[in-house]
């Protein structure tokens, strides 16, 4: 199935497997040594700050008891009286001033807000559209009609478990209903920088199919995505592993295995007639190679390597494989004032699809360049190719290739909100020529997500 | 084959011999130095010349900490758009928060501006936590570099006396630095403190000089200037005779400098952090310097 894969039999000398046990040991030591601290940790308590009103009786409680002497009632009002309002005053000031300092010192573990609530966060888009003939969006979140088209309101939920686990899910509201995008546990501690991700998630395969549209730098999914994938891109429910390899630069191999099942979601495969999963090559398998160079503090390269496997419901062992590349290039000053970069993003894939006395091929590609200006400004240009088949009878409409085009002006006029304004022109298969232009608004709130690469 | 196999191997076995520490910040990365030594390696995932609230989440940056023994975070959401990503991704429980491999600096400070009642982003893009910028004050420095110097003892016990000295010793350094700038600045007249801020990064700093911050030049924390608040910062500059702007090296200086030219004053642009070529000591000497340069004519 993998295309290139090494012997197995790696012949691993004895001392090298000892010491991989030894590692794996000391890190369940480790894991095991970090649970229970933690779990010494909540029985602490935490020493909160005494109010000013508190801090005055305990100055006045410590002038009281300063000086014992058999005359105590007179001998306190004196002490009280020898203070001074604005010395007593100054006393409860340096009391106030100084609490914090010890209590911060006493409490070590929080630091800031603590909260066992999940960070939740609310994402929504919602676009203005105009088109100049039915518009064919690969998306199922794109605007797809004259009007005003909900994208999406996503709800991003995101918590530790436990020191073994954290927590994602993404769930989106849409007028159609509600589907859960995302909804899956990725492990913490595993040894051998080994991860583990399980659920339902969205297939690591390629630059843009695991991100959220959300995050996206247009407005609409990429036609080969939507071809190849299906509307909602690649996802499904199963299990991923990743590793992060030794090597002096980033280097991630991950694998996961998901139920190939939904047009939405894997139209090349299974899609629309779930043939039902009987033995493991059922299953759709993505695996993935992603590789990271910083060729300067100013410039990068991110290069991956992707592919799919699994069956479609043409026939028995009749087989899809799409195969992909991806390139990210990044040009951001360190030095620079404003978060100005310019990124350009390339994706190439290629299809292969087991009919009963064929195989049907494809390929397509898009290609994305960023300008960000400034943290208010962004350009951007996008372009899309993807051929079609004539006797494509898994994709009967599209028989030719087909072209689109994309221009993007976005406003940030803060680091929450978006206001983004795209221009497209599309030529689908034996189809004339049509434009659009598009008018997107995206506001977040709640916790702040952290941004990926 | 097998020669690249075992390598490899060798490399997964080798033993850590010296404490790896990568920081979050310049600042952070140029106090553990001091406090490190030659007891280990220090590396900064961001740069001083870099706003450290939108620093890219560079996939090399993961690879730091999926090796690192001990990650120095400054905290109250200074990071919270880059960095759990990539602790999540490091692969490596040694440096997730909670265990002690993660060191999160303003716990063991003091801190100014903490929030009180709801927090709105209507009013800005706020830290709910509290101002994060606190090593612009040497003091907090200070602090910061005991608290390490406990929590380098703790991973590495055989150099413990050596890492409580060294803390001691910057933190002594520190606060005498604090002290002597402390004490040229209240030698200045009360006229001469007022000051305008570009974004509402300097509460530490006026405090250790006791300088008074009369408006910034972003309208609210996050928010770009307009032309409307612009002219408001001049108006307020010239009835209240402040004459000098202040700013990170990481912000826009367009603006600041027109608003100094048209209030006859000056921008003073201070480090956001750490430079390559110098030590924390001399970063806040040189803020320090260039301020009260500023402010003394």
């Amino acid at each position: 199935m993998p295309c290139a894969r090494h012997n197995s039999g790696l012949g691993i000398r004895s001392d090298a497997r000892f010491i991989l046990k030894a590692k794996f040991v000391v890190s369940t030591a480790t894991v095991l040594t970090v649970w229970s601290s933690l779990a010494l940790a909540q029985d602490g308590e935490s020493v909160v700050a005494p109010s000013v009103g508190e801090a005055q009786s305990q100055v006045q409680q410590a002038v009281v008891d300063a000086e014992p002497t058999p005359n105590a009632e007179v001998d306190k009002a004196d002490a009280e009286a020898s203070l001074s309002a604005e010395e007593l005053a100054a006393i409860n000031a340096s009391l106030v001033a100084d609490a914090p300092v010890e209590a911060a010192a006493a409490a070590p573990a929080t630091g800031g807000l603590s909260s066992a609530n999940p960070d939740i966060s609310l994402i929504l888009d919602v676009a203005g559209a105009y088109f100049s003939d039915t518009p064919q969006m690969a998306g199922g979140h794109d605007p797809n009609h004259t009007g005003v088209t909900l994208q999406q309101l996503e709800m991003h939920i995101a918590s530790s478990v436990d020191p073994f686990f954290k927590f994602d899910a993404n769930i989106v509201f849409a007028q159609f209903g509600v589907e859960v995008e995302e909804a899956y546990f990725t492990t913490l501690a595993l040894p051998a920088s080994l991860q583990v991700r399980g659920g339902q998630f969205l297939t690591p395969f390629g630059r843009i199919n695991p991100t959220h549209p959300h995050s996206w730098s247009f407005l609409n999914q990429p036609l080969v995505n939507g071809k190849f994938f299906g509307s909602e891109g690649s996802r499904g429910l199963g299990a991923e592993v990743s590793w992060l390899s030794p090597l002096p630069w980033y280097a991630e191999v991950v694998g996961s295995a998901t139920e190939g099942v939904g047009e939405c979601c894997a139209r090349s495969f299974f899609g629309a007639d779930d043939l039902g999963i009987e033995t493991p090559s059922d299953l759709l398998y993505t695996t993935a190679l992603k590789q990271y160079f910083p060729l300067s503090d100013d410039f990068s390269v991110m290069w991956g390597l992707s592919a799919q496997f699994g069956p479609n419901p043409t026939g028995k062992d009749n087989r899809s494989e799409i195969y992909g590349t991806d390139l990210y290039l990044r040009y951001r000053p360190v030095d620079a004032t404003d978060m100005e970069s310019l990124s350009l993003q390339v994706e190439a894939m290629a299809r292969k699809r087991q009919i009963p006395n064929d195989v049907l091929t494809d390929a397509g590609g898009y290609a994305d360049l960023v300008w960000r200006m400034s943290k208010t400004w962004e350009v951007g240009t996008r372009a899309e190719y993807v051929t079609g088949t004539e006797n494509d009878y898994l994709d009967p409409t599209w028989t030719t290739a087909r072209t689109r085009g994309s221009l993007q002006a976005s406003l940030y006029p803060s680091h929450f909100s978006r206001i983004r304004l795209q221009g497209l022109a599309d030529h689908p298969s034996d189809q004339d020529w049509y434009w659009g232009v598009m008018l997107g608004f995206e506001v977040l709130v709640g916790a702040h997500g952290a941004h990926a690469y | 084959m097998r020669i690249i196999l075992t390598f490899l191997l060798t490399l997964l076995a080798m033993p850590a011999q010296a404490l790896n520490v990568v920081a979050s910040t310049s600042d952070l990365a140029a106090i553990a130095r001091e406090v490190v030594g030659p007891d280990g390696q220090v590396t900064a995932m961001s740069k001083a010349s870099q706003d450290p609230h939108y620093v890219d989440a560079r996939p090399s940056l993961t690879l730091q900490l999926n090796k690192a023994d001990l990650v120095l975070v400054n905290g109250l959401e200074l990071e919270v758009g880059w960095l759990p990503t990539l602790l999540t991704n490091a692969r490596n429980t040694k440096v997730l928060p909670g265990s002690d491999g993660y060191f999160d600096a303003s716990n063991f400070v003091r801190l100014l501006e903490v929030p009180v009642g709801k927090i709105d982003r209507a009013q800005g893009d706020i830290h709910p936590g509290g101002n994060p910028h606190f090593l612009h004050d040497p003091r907090a420095a200070a602090k910061t570099a005991v608290a390490l110097g406990d929590r380098l003892a703790k991973l590495d016990p055989k150099h413990a006396d050596a890492f409580h000295a060294r803390a001691k010793d910057f933190a002594q350094k520190a606060d005498g630095l604090a002290a002597s700038w402390k004490a040229k600045f209240d030698a200045l007249p009360a006229s001469s403190r007022k000051i305008v801020a570009y974004h509402a990064s300097l509460p530490y700093l006026l405090d250790w000089l006791d300088l008074a911050q009369i408006i910034t030049v972003e309208p609210k924390p996050g928010i770009q200037p307009n032309p409307g608040h612009v002219a408001k910062v001049l108006k307020t500059m010239r009835e209240q005779g402040a004459k000098v702007v202040i700013q990170e090296a990481y912000y826009p200086t367009k603006t600041s400098q027109t608003i100094a030219q048209m209030a006859k004053g000056k921008v003073v642009v201070i480090p956001g952090g750490t430079g390559p070529d110098e030590t924390y000591l001399q970063r806040a000497d040189r803020t320090a310097k260039e301020l009260y340069d500023a402010l003394k004519n």
